[in-house]
């Protein structure tokens, strides 16, 4: 039986239209910006000064707290200013800019392509390993992935579950890898179910993507023939249903059991992560090869079918360049988002560089994103309907307008995973998510100051 | 028929007498003593409860006067000296005059100053603007022309000028409340000395980012440059992470550092425009000003 969450989520048209295209390689620009905030939390100290030479893979910047990560040079060269610079977003962010020259790799970096499928016994060794290549959650919240495999005291992981939904509209980065790569995300996964104590291992995948289930059914298979470390790892069929990829709403469909108000997955014994970061997991245990490249979908309605991508980058290449590589950007796209059209982030600033998380660049046309006035709420209860954490979304418009911040909490804006279900299913135009996204970072606030003071 | 008639009206007519009495009984037994000079001041007050003051509205601050009996922490920016002197004679208290204040915007990013490098199509919020992107333009400090500032004012202060895409504040409108500053998610808006006759000097642009980088999204930016601050002979100007800022309380409009800035960034409001008068300011008589000084119109 197909497993999806309990309550809401929305179902928007897939439109993977660049799913048969298979992973070029970019080309390195001159020059390439990279950026020391590219991960959940404290932005990591540059560890170069400008005039250096720098070999790709080589560390440059180190983690500045415990929710931090290293930051290494996705290119060799020489290091030409270190300073902000607008991200995506236009806010300055502190940069360290290279000179492209040749492509020479750190010492001890393996790169070749053969499969390595013995996992090393010292988890110490693993953890140390991933941390030290920089892996951060890839799935959108970039989440530094050896704080989240090192579960506090007392507490243990009874289900690791794999993200491979892929639930945003277009976006295909992550139907590739599994196409592409899938023994290397299934060595990934076998990794971190060893060093959190071997609990069960699912891998969920969208029932839109059934070549992606056949080719990771197979690399399990063709895996636990070779070595009995690969048993107890298997695949889940979801309903392609917005948000299924939502890190409560995975764990709800595949676990059956509910994350409570601002708790935290491991509360309940499970552990996400997603297929792209179980592949930097691989490259990073296996190969000691640091997370520098990722890989991006170039896509949108409005491009010609020979112009959609799906690229292995370089991070800190500017989306500039991407857009250019790819052959320009179309002449109807009007919005440039990087992420998918239900969560992602409209670029701004199209000289700011890609970063770990950057999973796409989706061109959107006029008709696309232009917003319909706003009209009344006649409080019909499609948005509650449709939020997959069980908000009443209207009314926490209303609460948020008035600047009623008791209530709010009250009325659990804190839990809002900002998937956007309530604002796409509006009839009435109403930007509640808009609405709902700042004052839940008010309320947000309130509790931090609160128990800042306790 | 008509002794049923009178019993209910009888029966009615004294339920009615038992019932007033017990009122009467219970409003005598559990009456709430309130002082009433805050009843008094209340009176005097303008009644907006914009919350100007820092209390919930005008009789939490009749509340406040009237508990403290000292006005030095109380004023009424609404009303302001006026007010407070009526204030002041009810509670018959002392009250120091303070100067009229008024809100200034501090950014002159016109369209024409401050190139736009792309278009907003949200919700048009400043607050979720802020919350999404650095704004529409190079400047990631300045304003972003939604108009949050303009929907909290409730005296309508503020208006937004199409032209310009800014905010501007109508002085004889505004009360200083602070509405627009505590709404406005870029503090932009800064409540300063009206200033005699309505002079004022002020720096009109917040941007921090160095001089460059300013200039480049924004030609009427201040650059930091701190050619007002070594002119300045009060010492009244201060540069501050590639900023100017004057201080009012030491500022005597000679406006040395207005013809000194080499943006613009630095605004004169309500100077008289033609010929150079005998300067009101008492420090402006010493200096004597030859430029015919600019006068924009905030």
């Amino acid at each position: 039986m197909k497993k999806t969450f309990s309550i809401g989520g929305v179902h928007p048209a897939d439109k993977k239209i660049s799913a048969g295209c298979s992973i070029e390689v970019l080309p390195t620009p001159q020059t390439v910006y990279i950026s020391m905030s590219q991960h959940l939390g404290a932005p990591a100290t540059p560890t170069v000064a400008v005039g250096d030479k720098v070999k790709a893979g080589q560390v440059i910047g180190e983690p500045a707290g415990f929710i931090s990560a290293y930051v290494h040079s996705s290119v060799s060269g020489t290091v030409k200013s270190i300073g902000p610079r607008p991200d995506l977003a236009g806010n300055k962010v502190t940069h360290v800019e290279i000179a492209v020259e040749g492509d020479e790799w750190a010492d001890g970096i393996d790169l070749s392509e053969t499969l390595v499928t013995e996992i090393p016994a010292d988890n110490r060794f693993i953890i140390d390993r991933i941390k030290s290549n920089g892996v951060v959650g890839l799935g959108g919240a970039t989440f530094p992935t050896h704080v989240k495999l090192t579960p506090p005291e007392g507490k243990k992981a009874e289900i690791l579950i794999l993200n491979g939904a892929e639930c945003e509209p277009y976006l295909t980065s992550d139907y590739r890898i599994m196409l592409e790569k899938p023994d290397q995300i299934v060595i990934g996964a076998a990794i971190m179910k060893q060093v959190l104590g071997g609990p069960r291992t699912v891998i969920g995948i969208e029932d839109n993507k059934p070549e992606a289930i056949e080719s990771v059914r197979a690399a399990i298979s063709r895996l636990q023939a070779k070595s009995a470390s690969y048993s107890g790892i298997e695949v889940a069929v979801l309903k392609k249903k917005y948000p299924q990829g939502g890190e409560k709403q995975l764990i709800d469909a595949v676990a059956h059991r509910q994350v409570k108000s601002m708790g935290l997955p491991i509360d309940v014994g499970a552990v996400v992560q997603n297929v792209a970061t179980s592949l930097a997991v691989y490259d990073a245990v296996m190969k000691n090869r640091p997370l520098t490249t990722n890989t991006l979908t170039v896509t949108g309605d409005c491009l010609p079918a020979d112009r959609q991508k799906n690229y292995l980058f370089r991070i800190g290449v500017p989306f500039s360049f991407i857009i250019e590589q790819s052959g320009g950007m179309p002449e109807d796209a009007v919005k440039v988002i990087s992420g998918g059209p239900m969560m992602g982030k409209a670029i701004s600033n199209l000289d700011a560089t890609t970063v770990k998380g950057s999973s796409s660049i989706l061109y959107l046309t006029a008709e696309q994103t232009v917003r319909k006035p706003e009209s009344n709420c006649i409080r019909c209860g499609k948005c509650v309907e449709a939020c997959p954490m069980g908000l009443e979304p209207y009314l926490l418009n209303k609460l948020a307008r008035n600047g009623m911040m008791d209530e709010l909490e009250q009325n659990a804006i804190q839990d809002c995973i900002e998937c956007g279900c309530c604002l796409y299913s509006c009839p009435a135009n109403i930007p509640l998510l808009d609405v709902i996204r700042v004052a839940k970072g008010d309320v947000m606030r309130a509790i931090r100051a609160r128990s800042a003071k306790k | 028929m008509t002794t049923t008639i009178i019993w209910t009206i009888a029966i009615l007519s004294l339920l009615g007498v038992v019932l007033a009495v017990v009122l009467y009984l219970v409003a005598k037994k559990f009456r709430v003593e309130e002082d009433s000079r805050i009843d008094e001041v209340e009176k005097v007050l303008p009644g907006a409860n914009c919350g100007g003051c820092g209390n919930a509205g005008c009789r939490a601050f009749a509340k406040a006067c009237v508990d403290a009996m000292n006005l030095d922490s109380n004023f009424c920016p609404v009303g302001g000296n006026d007010t407070m002197k009526k204030v002041a004679a009810v509670l018959g208290l002392e009250v120091k005059e303070k100067a009229p204040m008024v809100a200034v915007v501090r950014c002159n990013g016109t369209c024409e100053n401050r190139p736009r490098t792309n278009d907003y199509g949200g919700y048009s919020s400043c607050r979720v603007k802020a919350a999404l992107y650095s704004g529409d333009t190079g400047c990631s400090f300045g304003c972003l022309g939604c108009g949050d500032c303009v929907a909290a004012c409730q005296f309508g202060a503020i208006k937004m000028n199409p032209q310009t895409g800014l905010p501007e504040v109508d002085q004889e409108k505004c009360t200083a409340c602070g509405a627009c500053v505590k709404a406005c998610p870029k503090n932009i808006i800064e409540l300063r000395n009206k200033g005699p006759r309505g002079m004022r000097v002020f720096v009109s642009c917040v941007n921090k980012d160095k001089g460059a980088v300013a200039r480049k999204a924004c030609s009427a930016a201040c650059i930091g440059c701190g050619k007002c601050a070594k002119v300045c002979p009060h010492g009244a100007i201060t540069v501050e992470n590639n900023l100017a800022y004057i201080d009012f309380t030491k500022c005597k409009l000679c406006r040395k550092c207005v013809a000194e800035c080499p943006t613009g960034a630095i605004h004169t409001v309500n100077f008289p425009v033609v010929k150079p008068k005998p300067e009101p300011a008492p420090a402006a008589k010493e200096t004597v000003v030859k430029e015919k000084p600019e006068t924009k119109e905030e």
